[in-house]
């Protein structure tokens, strides 16, 4: 057992976080989100440059083939600087979609750009019907004219409008809950029949919903592999839920720590607030909580590297489940101890908890792990 | 970073799993199931077997008779002995005299009392609180003059765990009156068949007697059974409450108790249908036990981490006060899953109907004894407040 950083992970989450230091402040993400960019360019290129879009790409493939634990340091400091760069769309899913789920000839193409952050890839598999349920695909996938093409609605694809292209999970046979008879797609952004509408989600990051119009598209493999594919979106899936895990993790602690500070300088009624037990004692409860999240980040990127291990699947829905509530409750309690300042967008406290909302609705929320773990019961 | 056992560490709790499982007598097993308080008679004959192999004081250098195990060994141990369900060892004994015998007694005390202590053949109790020194232990007025060899203490104690069962209880006592609270404090061991004390029972909100009230009446007490120095006994206890740490968080009882729960709710029938056909019943159980391995990990994370250790030197408060929260969260659920049919009063002798209602009504203590949550969340907001 163990729960330290090695060497190149403590390192890199060093250089991150002075990156991010640098880059990131919550002013210039204010005058950022202002501009209506949909993230910084700079600081996309210094990730490149860092090495971290490159960090879970196979070696082979000009990566340094890391995994959901090498992640992790990473996922909390963007989870900490509110970050809107692209990283979880096209580094862990996208990246995690080819990697499992294409061939060589694909990963040769696609791999290496995504590694030097030249380009950029999103996740499209959630669909408006479909809410939680994990393996819900509408999308229709035919063969026409000895290619493919594509008809379906894609939603709250992360950075879709970054995106030059999409991995897209279709269905060839069967109907949209059936776990076998799809297959994952690429689609060129540019391409005729491909329709974005960009939006920002409440916590101001960019998103799209990609509605397909017989789409030209390209499997990853061998399309009747359903099986691959499963193992593909599953995996997929998993990548994306140990990553997010580990930004509410660093998303709550960033929370705390401005509760934390604010306690200790604002004072009311002639004396410091935290002074008063009431706000000491939810501070504690803050930080039991804060803990907990923290040990189920590391839970989560544990079975999602280890995905065959005997815990992995349950640790997994565990880690979501838990890291999610626990993460909300240290905002919750953050925004309550600010009091008004609390409640205004122009501080910071309050955007954790949009960014941690929006990270509990994906890849299924507290309730529905708590559902299918519920399930795994009987 | 990495949650397993190494190949050691899962061959020592295999050897564990073996042990208890050829050697726990199978009655003892299915009574502390049924979630009946082990008897004295259980702890004892249970302990003489763990002590035969070290394992009763598995912390303890083996010179003592212990088996001088890491952290992580002693948690496993912890871990399968409730997994069994067996008695753990006598808390007074082995975790808590014990160290301070180690660590502040004479080596007289030490050669007398640890061997003694691991094989129970005495049975210790803690006399800390009284009726006027709850949280606040410092302000404790039980009181002893010096009169030739002997102390003369003259006081009361309360909330005496065990004290109806025990030979000796170690004690705090005031041997000065003028100095600061904390300073004028004595760390004694008593032995309870001395003249002039007397045990009174208090029943706890179970109808159970674990509770007892002690008094002391002229009650002469050699000085060789002081421990430490004179008015350095607030050390002791310091050192006491916080020395034990390992099983703090009772992750083990925890994921036993929701084993057991979940058992339960396959048995227990509603119009004629398994409890845990009810979704809303199984999510609570998926919640508790997602929040258990939470607890796990991060018990795991502190008792095993150096760097985590400094980080918050005041883990062992995260631990205690998500423990002592699960731990009460978990009997509510079992008392909600035999429902009606746990409302029986039942005599302790039906081993197969365990007193779950009055259990779920006595883990309200958890929260108020070794520091109520109120205190660990002073001692947390200390930390991370100022």
């Amino acid at each position: 057992m163990n729960f330290e950083l090695n060497e190149d992970q403590a390192a890199l989450a060093e250089s991150l976080s002075r990156l991010l230091a640098d880059r990131y402040g919550f002013e210039k993400r204010r005058a950022l989100t202002a501009s209506g960019a949909a993230h910084d360019e700079k600081t996309w290129a210094g990730l490149a440059e860092l090495g971290l879009t490159a960090l879970p790409v196979p070696e082979a493939l000009g990566g340094f083939g890391g995994g959901a634990r090498d992640l992790l340091p990473a996922m909390q400091a963007f989870g900490r600087s509110l970050s809107m760069e692209p990283f979880l769309a096209s580094a862990v899913l996208a990246g995690t979609a080819l990697r499992l789920g294409a061939d060589e000839a694909m990963q040769t193409r696609l791999l290496p750009g995504m590694a030097s952050g030249e380009i950029v890839s999103a996740w499209a598999h959630d669909e408006p019907a479909g809410r939680h349920a994990p393996l819900w695909v509408e999308t229709r996938a035919e063969r026409k004219d000895g290619g493919w093409k594509l008809d379906g609605i894609k939603s709250n694809v992360p950075a879709g409008g970054l995106a030059r292209y999409f991995v897209v999970s279709a269905r060839i046979a069967g109907a949209p809950a059936d776990a076998n008879g799809c297959a994952l797609f690429l689609v060129d952004a540019k391409d005729a029949g491909v329709a974005l509408r960009e939006f920002r989600l409440v916590d101001d990051t960019a998103a799209g919903e990609l509605v397909l119009t017989q789409a030209a598209a390209q499997p990853l493999a061998n399309p009747e592999d359903s099986t691959r594919t499963r193992l593909a979106i599953q995996g997929t899936v998993a990548a994306g839920i140990a990553a997010v895990c580990a930004d509410m993790s660093g998303a709550a602690q960033a929370a705390f720590d401005l509760a934390m500070d604010y306690l200790r300088t604002r004072k009311q009624f002639g004396r410091l607030i935290g002074e008063n037990q009431a706000l000491r004692h939810r501070a504690s409860e803050m930080l039991v909580s804060l803990e907990m999240a923290r040990s189920m980040a590391m839970a989560a990127a544990v079975a999602a590297d280890d995905a065959s291990a005997e815990d992995s699947a349950p640790d997994l829905h565990r880690a979501k489940l838990s890291v999610a509530r626990n993460a909300r409750n240290v905002a919750l309690g953050a925004i309550q101890l600010h009091g008004g300042i609390g409640m205004t967008e122009e501080y910071a406290v309050g955007h954790y908890l949009r960014r941690i909302h929006v990270l509990d609705q994906m890849f299924g929320d507290a309730d529905a792990h708590a559902a299918r773990l519920a399930a795994a019961l009987l | 970073m990495d949650l397993d056992l190494t190949p050691e560490q899962r061959a020592f709790r295999d050897e564990v799993r073996t042990f208890i499982r050829e050697k726990l007598p199978s009655e003892i097993r299915e009574r502390l199931r049924a979630g009946h308080p082990p008897r004295k008679q259980d702890t004892v004959a249970w302990q003489r077997i763990l002590n035969e192999r070290g394992w009763a004081a598995p912390h303890w250098p083996k010179r003592y008779g212990g088996a001088d195990l890491g952290p992580m060994e002693r948690l496993i141990l912890l871990d399968e002995t409730y997994r069994a369900p067996a008695p753990l060892p006598q808390v007074f004994n082995v975790g808590m005299l014990g160290p301070v015998l180690m660590k502040f007694g004479t080596p007289a005390q030490c050669d007398h009392f640890l061997p003694r202590l691991a094989n129970l053949d005495i049975w210790f109790c803690q006399g800390f609180s009284e009726p006027g020194s709850g949280s606040d232990l410092a302000s404790l007025r039980t009181a002893a003059r010096r009169e030739g060899d002997h102390y003369i203490v003259n006081g009361q104690k309360i909330w005496t765990t065990t004290a109806h069962l025990a030979d000796w209880v170690f004690a705090l006592v005031r041997t000065d009156t003028e100095a600061r609270k904390q300073e004028g404090i004595s760390f004694l061991l008593i032995d309870l068949r001395t003249p002039g004390i007397t045990i009174r029972p208090i029943h706890s909100i179970d109808g159970e007697h674990h509770l007892n009230e002690v008094f002391f009446d002229e009650v002469r007490v050699p000085v060789g059974n002081l421990v430490g120095q004179e008015n350095k006994g607030w050390d002791c206890a310091k050192f006491l409450l916080s020395n034990e740490r390992t099983g703090i968080a009772n992750v083990g009882l925890c994921r036993e108790r929701l084993d057991y729960a979940r058992e339960l709710a396959g048995r227990y029938t509603q119009a004629g249908k398994p409890l845990l056909d009810d979704p809303k019943l199984r999510a609570d159980i998926a919640m508790l036990e997602a929040e258990t391995r939470a607890l796990e990990i991060t018990n795991w994370r502190f008792l095993l981490t150096d760097s985590e250790q400094k980080r918050l030197p005041a883990f062992a408060s995260v631990l205690k006060l998500k423990g002592t929260e699960l731990q009460q969260e978990i009997n509510a659920l079992l008392a909600r899953i035999v429902g009606p049919g746990g409302l029986e009063r039942r005599s302790a002798d039906e081993v197969t109907h365990g007193p779950i209602a009055p259990r779920y009504f006595y883990s309200r203590a958890a929260s108020i004894y070794g520091g109520t949550t109120e205190v660990q969340k002073d001692i947390l907001a200390k930390a991370i407040v100022g």
